[in-house]
């Protein structure tokens, strides 16, 4: 049984199709990143399979359950979400903002138990933050930030989670922790993981499978060292891409003209 | 690694027992208050010698005034302060808003509008007073703003926080305009009932009214208080609380019922005391931080003891005449609130 099954999804919002006759397989174990230009559906696919945002057409199921006919708690339970702009609630400390992601193992009106106490002691320390435990989550860097928003999906205790733009507003070296961090979790625990990503060197880097959407359709999937060297990647981007091996690691780069160059080409 | 008892968690407990003592001291205090002379220990000794617990050593005079007039005036400030400022927290928590209270989706005017035609229409224009059966219009009309509120911010399942607040807004100004006519299309004699009403006022507080309105506030206080956790997950956002698997509508309902059903219970029954849902929740949350599992219980003792001063402020500042009790939350609430503003403002080092 596949991790992640999408049948034939389509997405419309007032007459504009954000995608459109998706269909996927995701293995379990696996990390699965979604890639490709601005406005390609990459965030509306990312919501629809993780049950928030409802489909215009087809399915999503997960480890064989219909992710839009569950009950919000059965869904969380299958499924997290790491949304592309966490809300940051002013004043909550960092494990008060960590255990809500064990919401969907406690009943509406009941506590959490001591367990649940450990479980994010536990999760504070495999991601780093067990120092700032007790820290206003507001008051921390943009990385620390970004890693509380993990823990939160990792007490979570789903063997599926959804990551959009995970690295937004961090700089090279964060963007890296947070990624390993990740690939930790899939390696160790057998995670299985649908990201998306604007950087195409970090996803080709970190992930197992590239997914490429152009319009709301997908392009081309299949593993990452080969999405990232396929003719379609720059014919999504409308920019010609080339992929320079830097000591074994592929590096994905514009082949960029100068300005005053193209002003010749264009006007010859 | 065993999981520590968090600062906060100990600073809760530190201050839970410091706001029961100073809430029971404050209603000491005010069973104390008054033009008939009577010491505190008489006084707790007579209260006690009600409950069973030794002898009093009051006349019958004073005991009539200790236990018949004092005392259930102090036990419906606890009463109303307590269910208000648990309904105002609950509200600032569903509604992700700072300034809500709980009046925002209209029980304001809608009991404002009950008691209205209960006092210009149905009783005696000509005479003055407030008729007898005045609470259970004011009740039932500030239900059914929220029922209409909630049926035109909430049509459809679109019932976010913002649309709620819209539609409360505009259910409020609808009935606060009916209310305003039927004002003054009436006698003076009635505009001035009316005009006392709306201010609010424990004065006429009976035992028969406490126990009337108990289970109410018992119930809506409970559930407020277990929903502490869901309006902490509430925080994160309509969109992501769902991801946390939170039924957000069914939340949102839930707690919206029983703040409102404890609001209707205590304003039909004492009028519209402004001010102690919308700055207890706030000085609560200075002092423990910004979980509701820790805001909610402690507006409990923090409201009942701020309804209790406010209103033996009400009842003793001036010789001879009462100042309307809302007045006074208003006067003390008002520089309250832009003190909590200010402490608010300053950056965190």
């Amino acid at each position: 049984m596949s991790a992640i099954d999408v049948h034939s999804l389509g997405v419309t919002i007032d007459g504009a199709v954000l995608l459109s006759e998706v269909t996927l397989s995701l293995e379990v174990g696996r990390w699965y990143t979604v890639i490709g230009p601005n406005g390609a559906g990459k965030t509306t696919l990312v919501e629809t399979v993780a049950g928030v945002r409802a489909p215009s057409t087809g399915s999503v199921l997960i480890e064989g359950h219909d992710v839009h006919a569950l009950k919000e708690r059965d869904r969380a339970r299958l499924v997290a979400l790491v949304p592309q702009h966490p809300v940051i609630p002013a004043g909550m400390d960092v494990w008060d903002y960590v255990i809500l992601g064990r919401t969907p193992h406690h009943g509406l009106l009941r506590g959490g138990s001591a367990s649940d106490d450990a479980l994010v002691d536990d999760v504070l320390a495999r991601v780093g933050l067990t120092r700032l435990a007790h820290r206003d989550v507001t008051t921390l860097s943009g990385g620390e930030r970004q890693r509380a928003v993990w823990a939160r999906a990792l007490v979570q205790s789903t063997r599926v989670v959804v990551l959009d733009e995970p690295t937004t507003g961090m700089d090279v070296r964060h963007q890296t922790e947070m990624l390993e961090l990740l690939r930790r979790e899939v390696d160790d625990c057998g995670l299985t993981v649908l990201a998306t990503l604007h950087d195409l060197t970090l996803a080709g880097q970190f992930a197992d499978d590239l997914i490429l959407l152009e319009g709301g359709r997908v392009r081309e999937t299949g593993l990452a060292r080969d999405v990232v060297r396929s003719p379609a990647l720059s014919a999504a981007y409308g920019t010609e891409l080339r992929v320079v091996d830097v000591d074994g690691a592929d590096v994905v780069v514009p082949v960029v003209t100068r300005v005053s160059e193209r002003a010749v080409t264009s006007s010859t | 690694m065993p999981h520590a008892v968090p600062p906060s968690a100990r600073r809760t407990a530190i201050v839970a027992v410091m706001s029961v003592i100073v809430m029971i001291v404050a209603a000491g205090a005010a069973l104390v208050i008054g033009v008939s002379s009577v010491s505190g220990t008489a006084a707790i000794g007579d209260v006690l010698s009600h409950l069973g617990i030794g002898h009093s050593s009051l006349s019958d005079v004073q005991d009539a005034i200790v236990w018949d007039l004092r005392a259930p005036r102090v036990a419906m400030a606890l009463v109303v302060g307590a269910m208000l400022a648990v309904a105002g927290g609950s509200y600032q928590g569903v509604f992700r808003n700072p300034l809500a209270d709980p009046y925002l989706l209209g029980i304001a005017a809608g009991a404002g509008l009950g008691a209205t035609i209960a006092i210009t229409r149905i009783g005696n224009p000509a005479s003055s007073g407030i008729p007898t059966y005045t609470p259970w219009l004011a009740f039932g009309g500030a239900m059914a703003a929220v029922a209409l509120t909630w049926s035109i911010g909430g049509r459809g399942g679109r019932n976010t926080a913002a649309t709620l607040v819209l539609a409360g807004v505009a259910v409020s100004s609808l009935l606060t305009s009916v209310q305003t006519y039927l004002q003054q299309s009436s006698s003076s004699s009635s505009i001035e009932s009316v005009y006392l009403w709306l201010l609010g006022s424990l004065s006429g507080a009976s035992w028969a009214q406490v126990w009337l309105i108990i289970p109410y506030v018992v119930i809506c206080t409970l559930v407020c208080i277990a929903s502490g956790r869901a309006l902490d997950v509430l925080s994160v956002g309509d969109m992501e609380s769902r991801a946390l698997g939170l039924p957000v509508s069914r939340v949102r309902f839930l707690v919206i019922v029983a703040s409102s059903f404890g609001t209707a219970a205590v304003v039909s029954v004492v009028g519209l005391v402004g001010f102690v849902g919308l700055i207890v929740p706030h000085v609560v949350r200075l002092t423990v931080g910004t979980s509701y599992r820790r805001i909610l219980p402690l507006c409990v003792t923090f409201g009942a003891t701020f309804l209790v001063l406010a209103d033996s402020v009400a009842r003793s500042a001036l010789s001879g005449a009462e100042i309307p009790l809302g007045v006074v939350t208003a006067l003390i609430g008002a520089p309250v609130f832009v003190i909590i503003l200010n402490i608010s403002r300053r950056p965190t080092t």
